[in-house]
Parts: structure tokens; sequence; C-alpha cells
């Protein structure tokens, strides 16, 4: 489980994220919606460390980020795995090199368990026959794919996905929804999406969260979203 | 002379002088952090070694054609240009050869050829971990609990340092060959006259002083214009800017810095 209390954080004299509390529970879907430069982003990098807050507290189960060592992090972060908005995979590497990277760092693992754990994830994510390709070489949804199963490659308790759906076309997108949320059943992860896509809010989205202006502003389940009584999320929908 | 003093204490103690003597503390402070992050101890020795291979390859070997060929011809082009400026009967036609390998081990291998390097070298150091880092490829690291400084810029560093000396004793050699065809093919002067200039007085210091600036060079080179694309921000045209802005960076601190080690070394 994660919770945030009270997170501030700006940049410069810029707020971007206002007193947001919220929890994220293992094994749900949980979604952050908003339009874009609403603070989504900022929100998932601050809440795996990547940004400081300026203040508030963000737990992982009875662990404060904020008191936490540089190597405390360093172990925490061996327990999330993260899906970037463009993949971010290694462009030096190939496909299963990019899946066995943080295993060569965070594990003891022989080169043989390594190549049999990254060919497991790579089959969970449905890529056949890419391990040795460079990721300028597949299309936007392999990528995805891959970059998904480089986040599970250490079997993490937290998955962060930063807009799996953008630039995807619909079909190959609901398959990447399907499949994130299969593996947060499956695993039991703690699963916190950033996204604007309401056919994925609608379809896997099981604990939501508003924001606006750095505001969490509503927080609900899908079936609630359509009802809410919450003026700016009523804009935001008809927007949609 | 006043009137230049005056003008310049009067822009530093405006708020634009302010500001940028700010922002360039701040640069300061915020390489020397990334230096310490830089030489945090490898996670993993074995892929040290391993990532120390490949950017050898990438920034030593793929430099040594560069450097051979031009020091190849300036070494040729200064024994034309000794030659034609020693007419005098009273001087000995072996100082072409002295003079040639004087200005080869003391300023050409070292400064000249990090100054080539820094074009080369700098512009593919920050450009690769510029567009990295806007395409989220450092946070992938960093969210993996790697070092990404540690894991992408030590390799550069150590690399860079450790085997620069070895372009510039290949620089020297290729300099004096280049010389050497010269005066082979035009007869400027005998070949024995040259190679006699070449081994006169001989001082071994001058070898090892140029080498060491050639590493600190070097140094400056890899570390500089990875701090530059590390913090790279602003998409391509970020990457681009912060690729300039290293290579400007560098220049003026390799000049700067052959002043102070000359000044420490030889006087």
């Amino acid at each position: 489980m994660i919770k945030v209390e009270h997170l501030y954080k700006s940049f410069g004299n810029t707020p971007i994220l206002q007193d947001i509390s919220i929890e994220y529970l293992p094994g749900k879907c949980n979604m952050v919606i908003g339009a874009s430069g609403s603070g989504k982003t900022v929100l998932l990098k601050t809440l795996i460390g990547l940004y400081e807050p300026d203040s508030g507290s963000i737990w992982y189960g009875t662990e404060d980020l904020a008191s936490m060592t540089y190597d405390q992090k360093k172990k925490l972060r061996q327990r999330i795995g993260m899906l970037f908005q463009a993949s971010a995979l290694f462009d030096f590497a190939t496909v299963i090199d990019n899946i066995m990277f943080p295993m060569d760092f965070c594990t003891s693992w022989s080169r043989r368990q390594k190549i049999e754990r990254a060919r497991f994830c790579l089959d969970r994510v449905n890529v056949r026959d890419s391990d040795h390709k460079y990721p300028n070489e597949l299309s936007g949804g392999m990528q995805k794919r891959v970059g998904i199963a480089r986040a599970i490659a250490l079997n993490p308790e937290f998955l962060f996905c930063d807009e799996p759906n953008s630039g995807l076309d619909p079909y190959t997108s609901s398959l990447i929804d399907e499949l994130i949320s299969e593996i947060t059943k499956e695993y039991n992860m703690t699963t916190v999406i950033n996204t604007h896509d309401m056919n994925s809010i609608r379809t896997i989205g099981d604990n939501i969260g508003f924001i606006c202006n750095g505001r969490l502003l509503w927080q609900g389940d899908s079936g609630g979203i359509s009802s809410a009584e919450c003026p700016e999320l009523r804009k935001f929908l008809r927007i949609q | 002379m006043w009137r230049a003093t005056r003008r310049f204490s009067i822009f530093v103690c405006s708020e634009q002088g302010i500001s940028m003597i700010k922002e360039f503390i701040e640069s300061v402070g915020r390489y020397c952090l990334f230096l310490k992050m830089v030489f945090r101890k490898p996670e993993k020795w074995r892929i040290f070694w391993r990532q120390l291979l490949v950017e050898s390859e990438k920034l030593i070997l793929s430099s040594v054609l560069l450097v051979c060929v031009i020091s190849l011809f300036i070494g040729g082009v200064l024994v034309i240009q000794i030659a034609s400026n020693i007419e005098n009967p009273f001087i000995d036609r072996m100082n072409v050869g002295y003079m040639l390998r004087e200005i080869l081990i003391l300023e050409f291998c070292s400064t000249i050829v990090a100054l080539i390097l820094a074009g080369k070298m700098g512009s593919n150091i920050s450009s690769e971990i510029g567009s990295m880092r806007i395409t989220d490829q450092i946070d992938a690291m960093d969210m993996m609990g790697v070092n990404s400084a540690g894991f992408l810029v030590l390799p550069k560093i150590v690399s860079a340092t450790l085997l620069s000396p070895l372009l510039m004793l290949l620089s020297l050699a290729f300099g004096l060959l280049g010389g050497w065809v010269v005066v082979s093919l035009t007869g400027i002067i005998g070949p024995n006259q040259y190679i006699e200039g070449i081994k006169y007085c001989y001082n071994g210091f001058y070898v090892i002083y140029s080498g060491f600036k050639m590493a600190l060079f070097c140094f400056l080179i890899s570390s500089i214009a990875s701090f530059k694309g590390y913090y790279a921000k602003g998409g391509s045209l970020g990457v681009g800017t912060a690729s300039t802005q290293a290579i400007v960076t560098i220049s003026i601190l390799i000049l700067l810095f052959d002043l102070i080690v000359t000044q420490l070394m030889l006087y």
C-alpha cells in the first residue's frame, strides 16, 4: 500500500502539487486522471522519489520515503517497476538486455537464470522472437510491452505507469490495459496509472483520483465517476 | 584602462552581473555534486569493467584515426614553415627537427589535440547522455536503483583520462613521421639532419608534462560534456544547446588550465 499525506511540490514559485492526500491499495489499478499539465506526472515522479516533495509524506507500507537514506531508497526502488510514457527503453541495449538490465544490478543470478526470467517476462507480455532487436526496430505497442516486461522483471510490489496508452491505437491500447490489469491482480501489485484515456478509466480503473491544477478534487471508483458532483471533473469528462 | 575597469565593476554590481555570478557559482556547485555522484563505488565491478572497455573503444580507439591524420599533416606543414623561416646560414638546419619536436611535445600533441577531441568526444558524450535524459532513460535507471551517473559517466571519465596520454604519444609519433615524409619528399633539409634534430637535447620530463596535460584535458572533456548532457532539458533543442555549451566551456577551460599547468610545471 502507498499512502500520500498533504503532499506539496513546486518548481520555483509555481506550485504544481497542493495538499495531495491519497491511498493506493494493493491488487488494484489506482488511476490518476486529469488534463495535460494538471500535475499527474509530477505526482508520479514525486511518489517514486525522482522529485523531492516540498512538504508532506509518502509511505510505502510502514516506510516513510522522506526519512530514507540513499541506500534505503535504492533498495525500495528495486521493489518498484515503472513504465514510462515513451517506454524509456535503453537505445544501447537489445530487448533481452533491456529486461536483464535491472537483474544485472539487483540480483546475483547466473546469466542463464536471467535469460530465463527475461524470456518469461517477454512471454507474459506476448513479445516473441524479438530478443535481439533494438528498441528502434520495434513498434510503439511493442515498445510498451517490452517496457512492461522490464518493469515486472524483478517481480515488483509497486507498479507505476505514466500514460501507458499514449500514442497507441484503440486496439493496442486496450490490450495494454488488459495486460496491466491482469498483472496487477496476478501479482497483487499496487499499481498507479496516470492517464486521461476514458476507455482505460472505465475498463480497468478500480480507484480513481482526479487532479486539477495540482489539487486532488475527486476520488472514487469507475462506477461513480459519471455521477460525480465535482464541476471540474464534469467539465473534464465533457471535454473527453 | 580605468574606464574599462569602471565599466566592468558597474556590470558586476548590476542585477545582470550578480545573476551571472550566482549562476556560475551554482553551476560549479552542481558540477562538484555531480562528480560526487559519479565517483561513488560502482554497484557491480564486473559491469564497470565491461563498460570501461566499451567506452575505451567508443572514445579513444575511434579517435585514433582522426588524431593520426591531423598530426601527420600538421607535422609536415610545420616542417615547411620552420624551414622557410630559418634561412640564416648561421643556424644549423637540424634545428628544424628540434623545433618541430618541441612544438609537438609542448603544445600540439596535448593542447591542440585536446581542443580537437573536445569537438569530437565532447559532442558525442553530451548528445548521447542528453538524449538519454530527455527520453527518460536516465530516470528509468534511477528508478531501478542504479546510480545512473556512475554507470554512464564513470567509465567515460576513467577511459578518457587514463588512455588519452597514449593518443598524445601517437600524435607525437605521427607528427614527427609527417615531418620526415615532407623532408624526404622535398629535400628542404637532409633526412639525417632532421633525425639528428629530433634527438637533440631531448628532455623526457616534457613528455610527462604533455601526457599529464592531455590526461587533465580529457578529464575536463569527459566530465563537463557528461555534466552538460546529464542536466540537459527541453527536448532535442536542449540537447543541441547542452552540446554547444559543453564544447565552448571545455575549450575555454582547456586554454585556462594549459596556462596554469604550464606555469606550475615548467617555470
